[in-house]
């Protein structure tokens, strides 16, 4: 018998089938399974981290959080700058298909030449095309519903700026990317950007997140910032200065508002400015902050604090009185006159009408040293601490370099120099009985300590010469306001062009104090190149000095200090 | 015996269906979830917008104009104000007690 394996009985279909065949069909069987089993065990075991990988990559994902920038408010919460959603539209040109009307109405929708959004579109190559960014969210509602193949959005936020052009040196601005830019929007980046999170989600195939998997990073919200300005007030010192400015045609001013009790920046503006909204072709001259970056010889305003450090040293007495005429004084080769020559003149009345004779009379018999000591403790040639970009220190320069003239000079504001910032922070000295106070540019609502700098009593008695300025006799009665005591220096300096000085290009400054009996704020104005006749600082600054100071006191609800005939018409009845 | 292992069968063919209808729902709830959680941040963005939006209309620039030029109002100054003092109702009472 042959080992064969007998399939069928019938003997027609008897074949004879050799062992060895089945035999390799088995085999083959289990050699399968083998290989079946092995590539198991190395998908399961051996590699099986790739796979998991691999398998992860096609359906989890993870998303961003994007923090929200933080707003900047004012002293009193109302907003200065925030973040709304603003969609920008992109597309693939290949994908994109729609008809004339379609592109009509987007066009008309994004407020773009349809040719424009048509030759964006023209390079098919490319496969990521901004069509606008950042549009309003109602429009990009609108063009959703358009429903344009191979059009689409990607969520974006834009920084809007409800107080526009007003305060727009103050709080800056960001650019697409929604980093700072200028202002506090760039000093306090960082604090208000805040730290995107991020979230691993499992997504189907209709892109819908069905699961969290892994661990959450929540995102660091950016932090709101409260500044120290009040947007009322810095509205109303930008609208008065802006109408100086153009009434004087003048090429350009600013204010500045310090509370001298908490040290606060209540506002701070120039002009020429701008519209943060709309930035296409800003020139440096509207972006410039002028009130801290730019420095200039602070002129006659200096004057008060030779005529203190002169009380300070007991060289003087505010009724001591100093011969001024004939109007002019000669030291080292050069004479140094006044506008309007004076005969004697008390301590009083050389600060009253702003006698450069009188003053450098007094500078003389002083050491360079002593004065140099004043200027710098009361903050010339030295950085103001506020957070600002190009923030500038001036210049004073060392006093073993001063010659007689210069010291003749310094005492009434040429050859050293100042930002007006440093000029308003210096004159809180005489608002606070001789301490100067530090600034702030966030809120703070507690009394700042200051710095002595001079006794209560000769501080007392300048800010009386200061208010005496403002009062009959004085360079600047146009300082005055209804109701309220004021007191000031005017300051009108001539503008240095290359080596010399411009023989008909003036800037006229007023830096006050209101009001006198209770200081609460100090104001400085600064208008640049009056050229509409005027330019004393007495006439262009300080009627805007007076006005901001009228509207400012309001605002904070200080009682007037001096009678005012009253124009009510219809009087209160009063019973008890 | 064979009986016992065909019902623990059933048992677990049935829990495992379960288990995946239980898993498709939960995965259902969770994308209304996030549904939810994102219209709500868009709302709050929305809500940003119009707080923005309101501050934007109520501007002092703004207010300013429309006062003046819609309801001819003019500046407050001191001479048309009237100012009272508050006094504290005791020091009133003094006051009174002391002078009769």
């Amino acid at each position: 018998m042959s080992r064969s394996i007998q399939y069928t009985s019938s003997p027609l279909l008897a074949s004879r089938t050799p062992v060895w065949r089945s035999k390799l069909v088995v085999g083959a069987i289990a050699l399968a399974f083998t290989g079946l089993a092995a590539r198991a065990a190395y998908i399961q075991v051996v590699a099986n981290d790739f796979f998991q990988r691999q398998g992860e990559v096609r359906f989890a994902r993870t998303l961003d959080l994007p923090a929200n920038r933080g707003r900047i408010l004012d002293r009193n919460g109302l907003i200065l700058a925030s973040s709304v959603p603003a969609p920008s539209i992109w597309a693939i040109p290949e994908d994109v298909d729609m008809d004339k009307a379609q592109l009509q109405r987007l066009a008309k929708l994004l407020e773009m030449p349809a040719e424009e959004i048509s030759k964006k579109l023209a390079d098919e190559d490319k496969t990521f095309v901004w069509i606008k960014r950042q549009v309003d969210a109602d429009i990009a509602k609108q063009i959703a519903a358009l429903n344009i193949k191979g059009v689409y959005q990607r969520k974006e936020y834009k920084r809007v700026y409800p107080e526009g052009e007003s305060a727009v040196h103050v709080v800056g601005f960001t650019n697409v990317e929604d980093n700072g830019q200028e202002g506090v929007e760039l000093t306090f980046n960082k604090e208000l950007a805040g730290k995107s999170g991020s979230r691993r989600v499992i997504k189907d195939r209709m892109g819908r997140v069905v699961e969290d998997v892994g661990d959450q990073v929540p995102p660091v919200e950016g932090r709101d910032l409260q500044l120290s300005i009040d947007s009322k007030v810095q509205f109303f010192a930008y609208q008065k200065l802006r109408d100086a400015v153009l009434e004087n045609k003048a090429k350009a001013g600013s204010v500045v508002v310090l509370d001298v009790q908490t040290g606060e920046v209540l506002a701070l503006a120039n002009y020429p400015s701008y519209s943060p909204a709309k930035r296409t072709n800003l020139t440096g001259a509207q972006l410039r902050n002028r009130a801290l970056t730019d420095t200039f010889e602070p002129g006659s305003t200096m004057k008060p604090f030779v005529i203190a450090l002169a009380l300070e040293k007991g060289m003087v007495k505010p009724e001591t009185v100093i011969q001024t005429a004939p109007g002019r004084i000669t030291i080292g080769g050069s004479t140094i006159t006044d506008a309007h020559p004076h005969g004697p003149l008390t301590v009083n009345e050389v600060i009253q009408k702003s006698s450069n004779v009188g003053t450098v009379k007094l500078a003389m018999q002083m050491q360079p040293h002593d004065m140099w000591e004043m200027y710098s403790q009361v903050g010339f040639g030295q950085k103001p601490q506020v957070p600002f970009p190009g923030v500038v220190s001036g210049k004073l320069r060392a006093y073993k370099t001063w010659r007689p003239i210069e010291q003749a000079t310094m005492s009434y504001g040429y050859g050293l120099s100042s930002s007006l910032f440093q000029l308003a922070r210096a004159y809180s000295v005489f608002a606070r009985e001789g301490e100067l106070v530090p600034v702030t540019l966030q809120k703070s609502t507690e009394r700042a300590a200051g710095v002595r700098v001079m006794e209560a009593l000769h501080a007392r008695e300048v800010l009386n010469m200061l208010h005496m300025v403002t009062g009959p006799g004085g360079t600047a009665p146009k300082a005055q306001t209804m109701g309220y005591s004021v007191g000031g220096k005017t300051g009108t300096a001539h503008k240095q062009e290359g080596k010399g000085y411009a023989d008909k290009k003036y800037r006229g400054f007023f830096v006050g104090v209101a009001p006198v009996d209770n200081p609460r704020i100090v104001v400085a104005v600064m208008i640049d190149e009056p050229s509409a006749g005027k330019y004393f600082g007495g006439d262009v600054a300080a009627p805007v000095f007076s006005e901001t100071v009228q509207q400012t006191l309001r605002m904070m609800g200080v009682q007037p200090d001096m009678a005012v005939r009253p124009q009510i018409v219809a009087a209160v009845e009063e019973s008890f | 015996m064979i009986r016992l292992n065909l019902v623990l069968l059933l048992a677990v063919l049935a829990s495992a269906i379960y288990l995946v209808g239980v898993q498709y729902e939960s995965r259902s709830v969770f994308t209304e979830l996030d549904k939810a959680r994102s219209e709500a941040r868009r709302l709050e963005s929305e809500y940003e917008r119009l707080q923005v939006e309101k501050r934007g209309q109520a501007t002092p620039a703004r207010v300013e104009k429309l006062a003046r030029e819609k309801l001819q109002m003019r500046q407050a100054s001191p001479a048309i104000t009237n100012y009272v003092t508050y006094a504290a109702p005791a020091a009133v009472d003094a006051a009174k007690g002391a002078t009769p």
